[in-house]
């Protein structure tokens, strides 16, 4: 077996509420394998969210190790930590989080301006990352002129222009309608196959969880289990 | 990122146009009261250093005996002395005011090389004792031309029946440098002598001697003889160098200065406070977008400068529109503010000030909203509602 | 359905970094506004409050000031005399005084020149300007070299302690005693009127000063004595006298303080604008949810403007509590009728208070207004999807 592209090793995360501390994710292990399309499901508070917020390195740990593509992100800091997350991470949220001032194709450039390439360069990438995901026609549309399923797909767009080996979406289908829902899967299932991308999704959808390879169970902040999907 | 400010800023218009707007007004005001300073100051700044100025110890309305002219002349280091007597008249009403000055004419254009002839000639006006030369300034704003004829009423020197003394224009001068404005009258002493000399029946006397040095001469010890030989009367005389002479009117304005800088900061601080709220607004509105941008893989330092950068573009375009009206409105304010403030005038050093000014009020207002957007924190940043 | 008012006054609160900075934006404003009033109160009190309605002076026909006034001795004199209007004391003598007044050069302490006025003045001028005393060393003895000074010159002016000598032209006249007075006699220095003729080589004195008969109107006299033949003079109160030296000056800093606020008012309404959107944008949500609940759009506005009114208030308030210390300060500027310098302090009267706050409240309108016209103007649909 290769070397695992996400490894949590006993990694705990606790908040306080109100002079309560809530235990969120309780020395919790896992391991994603590269290139898998991994769904990640569980009830409201078992820490779904947290755990992806840990590995894209947007939060820190309390206890134990996240270690992504051979990188301790806990130990990162700083602009080390932006540069790092610019690089090997993208996003995908349910609110699709395009910046509203911003075009389509310019939303896409705004990663690749943190990469040391071409305003050329970075022009073509964004038409290029717009094409795969079929949005070529709206490239100078803002995103109140999209359909949510068409912003869904920007927002992919731009979580990998930048090439990153790892895709982080949370309920990236949540706010879409049963069409949209599928075309946005379906592209996830495309880079998934066609450019080795590592996926991991947090749905509450199960027809969602059903389009990728492995289902992660999470509750109360642990592991209940990862089942294989057989189609 | 730039652009990205940008079109943050336009996105919430009004907003960025009463933030421009504000700081336009400022930076207007700022220049204004400088150049109120600068204005009172150039006389002093740009004063001859070949002329010194001999008035009474005593007072500003005391004058000095005609038969002093002789005796100083013959001071070592004197090349000419010449008289000087402020007339104090008006023109039709006590408010149409300018300054009006008995003088001896063929020396006030060796004394004054800044004097330049713009129409007529000298030699009319030194030619005729009922003439006058007046400044361009003048000329423009009552529209007296070459020929014509000013009465004016003597204020502190009457004819008996209050009628006018009249003078007609030989030449306009235009003046190079502050030390003389361009609305002053200058007519001839043997005029005001005689008149006076007629109607009271004793010779008036001279409200001012000024001598040229010669340039190898050491003028405190011109000063200082001046000063000794009237010691002991009939008027004891204070001579001075044109710089010192020009400075006890404009330390007569007193506390004006620390007054107008009393202003300026009153401005300055509410412009700033503005502008650290309309930045606070835009940050707190950002919040989502800085979650993204954090998410996206930007540095805090980058969200920094992405904030500051939005504070000093609005600051830098309100303050170049603030210039920018300086430039259009100075000619009108100094023409209405011409007799209290001759000569008012924005120099170049005020301008780059107030330009500074605008960037500085950018970086300080645009300090702490970019401080805090960068430490928020990205996860609760994303949760912030759009 | 009234907008109950507390619900814009907790808004207010909540957003207190936002209403805090505006308000001391709006205070910067009416502080600089109130300061200029200030300086004008003081001003225009010490001259006005100070003028007596029953005492006249005369001025030669044509004279603005004292300074400008130069009567010859002998006209003066004829006129104090003959005119039947003058009042008299016990002994029969007339109650008017001939009194000579210039601006001399003076250095000051704290270094540069200024001029301060010396009033040479007769016996009976102590009798009328009653509220001259001394409060220090002595009254000047008639006929002699000795002059006592204002109190406001003491440690301004050099020389103006009791002892020093102040050289007058060729003649040292000694400093024997502190005067003072309410008005703007504290500035002066005042000697025998003889002597000091004398010492400035001057012939001509400047006015005279007079009590009149009681019912005798000075303007009356005034017209009379205009177009008298042997001494026509220019007859006027004290206090209207006194009045119209503060024309000058007092028009300076209105119109300075008129400019000011307009300018920085301007500024100010910028400002509460901004905020007042923002509070408006933040709430608009809010807004819906009270159109959505049978709100009408009318008290919506004028609850926003209510709002927007509390904020220029503080604002008056902080500006007004900046000018407070002020109050008393002491400062000297030129009268430019006379060009001498005069001692006086800011004064906050309930007048400066009341048009700061005035002024405060414009720009809370002001500001106020587009906002809350805005917020009304939302319908309840639109507010609510605007999450």
């Amino acid at each position: 077996m290769s070397e695992p592209m996400i490894d949590v090793r006993a990694v705990s995360k606790r908040y306080k509420r109100g002079g309560e501390t809530l235990t969120v994710l309780d020395q919790l292990d896992l391991q994603i394998e590269p290139g898998g399309f991994y769904a990640l499901m569980g009830p409201s508070g078992s820490g779904k969210s947290t755990l992806l917020n840990l590995i894209g390195g947007l939060d820190h740990a309390d206890g134990g190790q996240v270690i992504v593509d051979g990188e301790d992100v806990g130990r990162l800091t700083g602009s080390d930590l932006s540069q790092w997350r610019a690089d090997t991470i993208g996003f995908v949220f349910q609110g699709f989080n395009l910046i509203p001032v911003l075009t389509a194709q310019e939303n896409i450039e705004l990663p690749l301006s943190l990469a040391p390439i071409s305003r050329a360069r970075r022009r073509k990438n964004a038409a290029y990352a717009l094409e795969l995901v079929g949005m070529s026609d709206r490239a100078t549309h803002r995103p109140q002129q999209l359909s949510g399923g068409q912003e869904q797909r920007v927002a992919i767009a731009r979580a990998i222009a930048t090439d990153p080996k790892v895709i982080l979406a949370d309920e990236p289908t949540g706010d879409l309608d049963r069409d949209s829902a599928d075309a946005v899967l379906t592209l996830m299932r495309r880079l998934n196959e066609e450019f080795q991308k590592t996926i991991l999704m947090v749905t509450h959808d199960p027809l969602a969880a059903a389009r990728a390879d492995k289902i992660i169970q999470l509750d109360k902040g642990r592991l209940q289990g990862i089942q294989e999907n057989s189609a | 990122m730039m652009r990205l400010a940008w079109r943050n800023l336009r996105k919430h218009p009004v907003r960025a146009l009463l933030t421009i707007g504000s700081m336009a007004v400022a930076v207007f005001l700022l220049c204004t009261l400088i150049s109120l300073i600068t204005t009172l100051e150039a006389g002093v700044k740009q004063a001859g250093t070949r002329r010194l100025w001999i008035q009474s110890a005593v007072s500003l309305f005391v004058d000095l005996p005609t038969s002093y002219e002789s005796k100083i002349q013959a001071v070592d280091g004197v090349a000419r002395v010449a008289k000087w007597q402020w007339f104090g008249g008006y023109y039709q009403e006590r408010s149409n005011f300018f300054a009006q000055f008995a003088v001896d004419p063929a020396k006030l254009f060796e004394l004054w090389p800044e004097l330049e002839i713009a129409n007529g000639t000298k030699e009319s006006f030194v030619g005729r004792r009922d003439t006058c030369v007046i400044g361009q300034g003048l000329a423009d704003e009552y529209g007296w031309k070459v020929g014509d004829v000013i009465p004016i009423i003597g204020g502190l020197f009457a004819k008996p029946d209050e009628s006018s003394w009249d003078f007609e224009v030989a030449a306009v001068y235009r003046s190079t440098k502050a030390t003389v404005d361009d609305r002053t009258l200058f007519f001839h002493w043997e005029n005001f002598y005689e008149t006076m000399k007629s109607i009271t029946g004793t010779p008036p006397n001279v409200g001012v001697f000024i001598v040229e040095r010669t340039p190898e001469a050491e003028p405190t010890s011109i000063m200082a003889t001046i000063d000794g030989m009237f010691e002991n009367g009939p008027q004891r005389v204070q001579t001075t160098t044109e710089a010192e002479f020009n400075l006890q009117f404009v330390s007569m304005i007193g506390n004006l200065p620390r007054f107008i800088a009393f202003i300026g900061a009153g401005v300055l601080i509410a412009i700033v406070l503005a502008t650290v709220n309309t930045m606070l607004m835009a940050a707190r509105e950002q919040t989502h977008e800085i979650g993204i941008l954090k998410a996206l893989g930007f540095a805090d330092r980058s969200v920094f400068w992405y904030f500051l950068g939005q504070a000093v573009l609005l600051c830098a375009i309100g303050g170049g529109i603030g210039l920018a009206i300086v430039q259009v409105t100075s000619p009108g304010l100094a023409a209405s503010m011409a007799s209290a403030f001759p000569g008012y005038k924005v120099l170049a050093s005020t301008y780059a000030t107030a330009g500074l000014v605008a960037l500085a009020v950018g970086l300080v207002a645009g300090v702490i909203p970019a401080w805090q957007s960068s430490h928020l924190n990205s996860v609760n940043a994303l949760r912030a509602e759009n | 359905m009234k907008v109950p008012l507390h619900y814009n006054l907790r808004s207010l609160f909540v957003r207190r970094s936002s209403t805090l900075l505006t308000i001391f934006g709006i205070g910067a404003t009416v502080a600089v506004l109130a300061g200029v009033l200030a300086l004008q109160q003081g001003f225009a009190t010490l001259f006005t409050e100070s003028g007596r309605e029953g005492l006249v002076m005369f001025l030669r026909p044509g004279a603005t000031n004292e300074g400008d006034s130069l009567w010859q001795r002998d006209r003066a004199e004829r006129l104090v005399k003959t005119l039947p209007e003058i009042a008299t004391d016990e002994d029969g003598r007339p109650l008017a005084s001939i009194e000579c007044y210039l601006a001399i050069r003076r250095a000051r302490v704290a270094g540069g020149e200024t001029n301060v006025p010396i009033r040479g003045v007769e016996p009976m001028s102590k009798t009328l300007h009653a509220d001259v005393v001394s409060v220090d060393g002595q009254w000047f003895k008639p006929g002699a070299d000795e002059v006592v000074v204002g109190e406001k010159l003491v440690g301004r002016i050099q020389n103006c302690r009791v002892g020093d000598v102040i050289q007058l032209n060729i003649t040292p006249m000694r400093v024997v005693g502190i005067l003072k007075s309410e008005g703007p006699f504290a500035s002066e220095i005042w000697g025998d009127l003889d002597r000091i003729l004398e010492a400035l080589n001057r012939p001509t004195p400047n006015r005279v000063i007079a009590r009149l008969d009681a019912g005798v109107s000075w303007r009356e006299l005034d017209t009379r004595q205009r177009k008298d033949k042997e001494v026509p003079a220019k007859v006027l109160s004290e206090r209207e006298y006194l009045t119209g030296q503060t024309a000058a000056l007092s028009i300076i800093l209105l119109s300075l303080g008129g400019f000011l606020a307009l300018v920085m008012g301007t500024a100010a309404v910028f400002t509460a604008t901004n905020t007042m959107l923002s509070a408006i944008a933040a709430r608009t949500y809010e807004i819906g949810i009270l159109l959505a609940t049978g709100f009408r759009p009318i008290p919506i506005f004028f609850s926003f403007l209510f709002e927007s009114l509390v904020l220029g208030l503080l604002g008056g308030a902080v500006g007004c509590l900046m000018a407070l210390p002020l109050n008393g300060v002491e400062t000297g500027t030129t009268n430019f009728q006379t060009f001498t310098e005069i001692a006086f302090a800011f004064r906050v009267t309930p007048t400066v208070l009341i048009t700061s706050v005035l002024f405060s409240l414009v720009l809370g309108l002001l500001g106020g207004a587009i906002p809350a016209w805005r917020a009304a103007r939302l319908t309840a649909i639109e507010a609510l999807r605007r999450r």
